[in-house]
């Protein structure tokens, strides 16, 4: 689809609107100027025909009632009802007639026998001079006066249908020229339409392919004139032949950014292999080396079980005490194997994600840690926590960790209080919160607080591995959430954490299995 | 052959009153014969020209002989005038004094000496107006006649011309004859 594009395809709607509204217009102005014309005309016809009728009639009935004077003084109706038959030359007059001094009827004129009934018997003896205009006639009454004496009156009924039949040859005539001009404009408005609507229509087709295929190759065929049209369509050609090139300087960079992208793609697919495999490595071997420095340190810790019961008595209380220390230390070692174990593990095990309620999970831990806290009196500030969609059981891991967390670091204080809770972020979804009022720690070292053996305080103060946040974090992170920290120094801690995980968003998690967070 | 003879009396009896009913019907709108030949006389005076005379002498209207008219003529030019000049009735009993009349009624009394009268006018100008058609045969320009119970008058032109008067032809016009 390139080329010049001609008018006629594909923008048919709006070329025969174009050009009807041409043809409107010209229709329009030309009916309206006619109509305007010929009541203007017809109303004026109508005015001069009256006041001329008006005028004729009076002539004619002053004319008539001076012949007839001698006829109403001898008292000669034939000589009068003569003088009338003379309005037979007039054919708009219908009746005539002329009335003593009385009223009374002396003489009558009907231009045709069944008008004679319309003739007035009697009239007003004191009837003035009027030219009336009825429906279809008018009435012209006149007295007749000589020598200053009154002597009767002439009454004349005068037809106005030539008056309407010339004003129906004026509409005639009128409806007509309208139809003429109304031809006249449609003629008119498509020898416009060569001129004016064709391009247009051109430019439109064109547009509409455009718009359509997005080809930019398009052009439209210049017009012979060099009036605005002309300007317009070669201004047009020259947009598309602008657009085309800046088209094709996109399209390059966008070839090459893809190019890039690609490569780019492909180097972190590399890496991701790369970093996959090494991890695995890395989770491996801790695993094995976990497990395999079981072996040892369990016999380490039963050699010095079997020690201080076997030889308790040839043992001084020193080597008592050390044996008791050698025992403390496999134990803590011991812990240390199976924390590192837990994490590893969780680097391999996938998430299977539930709807889960979250408050009776953090109950459940609250109360296991009650029990194990020495009889220590805490106030646990549980709020009820929403649902959501997560693995129920490393979310328990995720509290305990915090909990125990918060029960160990306020075990200086002298009332406790551990506080649970939700609240919602910008986007409305929960942040949930653990608050203590332990020893807290400062923000300066808060970017080493999840590391893996990263300890902010000496482990004769508080014990523990440094593994449990750590843990956390990694399970946070499988959920697609994020664990932050606030505190200070003897400002207690607040740990703050999110969870993003869409509920059946366990077949990804499967999919994507193999990966390393 | 007595009832039949009381039938046509019957008959008869009926016929008369339906004419009379309808005579009087049809003489309801006319005034009498008397005031309507008053009023012509009077007319005639507007549709004929005399010769110039001073405008300053009464138009004379003249009733030679028994006067018919009564008070009737008498009502009827009281206030009114002929070419300005205002008019006066005199009944005169001789022709010597017609000298000042401008009309000259011949009342039917005087048909017996009719001839001599118009001889003694001969060459004035003095419309003379009388009844029935003898006396316009007789040389009086104008003469009163009944037709279908109405007043009319004929026209002896040729003796008003004779005279210098000029008749108007709208009064010819309603005449029912006009003697050249």
């Amino acid at each position: 689809m390139s080329g010049p594009v001609s008018g006629a395809a594909g923008a048919r709607p709006l070329h025969g609107t174009f050009k009807q509204k041409l043809a409107w217009m010209t229709v329009l102005v030309s009916t309206g100027a006619l109509v305007v014309a010929g009541t203007a005309f017809m109303s004026y016809h109508l005015l001069a025909s009256r006041r001329a009728i008006a005028r004729n009639l009076a002539v004619q009935a002053e004319t008539i009632g001076l012949n007839s004077v001698s006829a109403l003084v001898f008292d000669d109706e034939r000589s009068a009802e003569e003088s009338l038959a003379a309005l037979r030359a007039d054919r708009n007059i219908v009746t005539a007639a002329i009335y003593g001094t009385e009223g009374n009827l002396f003489a009558a004129y009907a231009a045709r026998p069944e008008d004679e009934d319309g003739i007035d018997r009697v009239i007003s003896a004191r009837q003035e001079d009027t030219v009336r205009f009825q429906r279809r006639t008018a009435d012209a009454f006149r007295t007749i006066v000589t020598d200053g004496k009154r002597r009767g009156t002439v009454h004349l009924v005068y037809s106005l249908n030539e008056l309407f039949a010339d004003l129906a040859g004026y509409l005639g005539i009128t409806i007509v020229v309208i139809g003429v001009s109304i031809l006249t404009a449609r003629f008119a408005a498509s020898r416009l339409q060569r001129t004016f609507s064709e391009p247009v229509a051109r430019l439109a087709a064109a547009a509409e392919v455009v718009s359509r295929t997005k080809d930019y190759t398009v052009r439209v065929e210049a017009t012979s004139s060099t009036d605005e049209f002309g300007m317009f369509i070669d201004t047009f050609n020259e947009m598309l032949a602008q657009i085309q090139a800046r088209e094709r300087e996109v399209e390059a960079g966008q070839s090459q950014v893809q190019q890039l992208n690609e490569e780019l793609e492909q180097r972190v697919l590399q890496r991701t292999a790369e970093l996959d495999a090494t991890n695995k490595e890395l989770e491996a071997f801790t695993y094995s080396v976990s497990h395999d420095l079981r072996a040892p340190l369990r016999r380490i810790d039963g050699f010095a079980n079997l020690l201080g019961d076997k030889c308790q008595s040839n043992l001084p209380d020193e080597g008592r005490h050390f044996l008791a220390r050698i025992r403390e230390g496999t134990q803590q070692m011991g812990q240390l194997i199976d924390d590192l174990l837990n994490l590893a593990r969780l680097g391999r095990k996938d998430v299977s994600i539930r709807t889960t309620d979250l408050s009776p999970i953090v109950s459940r831990v609250a109360d296991a840690l009650s029990r194990d806290s020495n009889g220590r009196v805490i106030d646990w500030r549980l709020q009820p926590l929403p649902t959501v969609a997560c693995d129920p059981a490393l979310i328990e891991v995720v509290f305990t960790n915090l909990l125990s967390n918060a029960v160990k670091y306020t075990k200086n204080r002298e009332q406790t209080t551990i506080e649970v809770g939700a609240i919602q972020d910008d986007g409305g979804f929960p942040v949930f919160f653990v608050r203590d009022n332990g020893v807290g720690f400062s923000m300066k070292y808060a970017h080493k607080l999840f590391g893996p053996f990263q300890r902010l305080h000496r482990a004769e103060d508080f014990e523990g591995t440094g593994i449990g946040l750590a843990t956390v974090q990694r399970i946070i992170h499988k959920h697609k959430g994020a664990v932050w920290a606030e505190s200070d120094v003897d400002a207690g801690a607040s740990f703050y954490f999110t969870i993003d995980a869409q509920p059946g968003a366990g077949a990804r998690q499967t999919l994507s299995k193999g990966e390393t967070r | 052959m007595r009832t039949l003879d009381h039938i046509g009396r019957v008959a008869a009896l009926l016929f008369a009153v339906l004419a009379s009913v309808s005579l009087s019907a049809q003489r309801q709108a006319p005034l009498s014969e008397v005031t309507v030949k008053a009023a012509y006389v009077y007319q005639f005076g507007t549709y004929v020209e005399w010769p110039p005379q001073d405008p300053n002498v009464a138009f004379t209207i003249c009733i030679l002989g028994e006067d018919p008219f009564g008070r009737a003529l008498d009502e009827l030019v009281k206030d009114e005038n002929i070419s300005g000049r205002p008019i006066t009735i005199r009944r005169i009993l001789e022709t010597r004094n017609t000298d000042e009349c401008r009309i000259l009624f011949v009342s039917p009394s005087e048909d017996a000496r009719l001839p001599a009268i118009l001889k003694s006018l001969e060459a004035k100008p003095v419309l003379t107006v009388g009844d029935g058609m003898p006396f316009l045969r007789r040389g009086g320009m104008i003469a009163f006649t009944l037709q279908d119970r109405k007043v009319r008058f004929a026209v002896n032109l040729a003796a008003a011309t004779s005279a210098r008067l000029m008749v108007s032809s709208q009064l010819l016009r309603h005449a029912t004859e006009v003697r050249q």
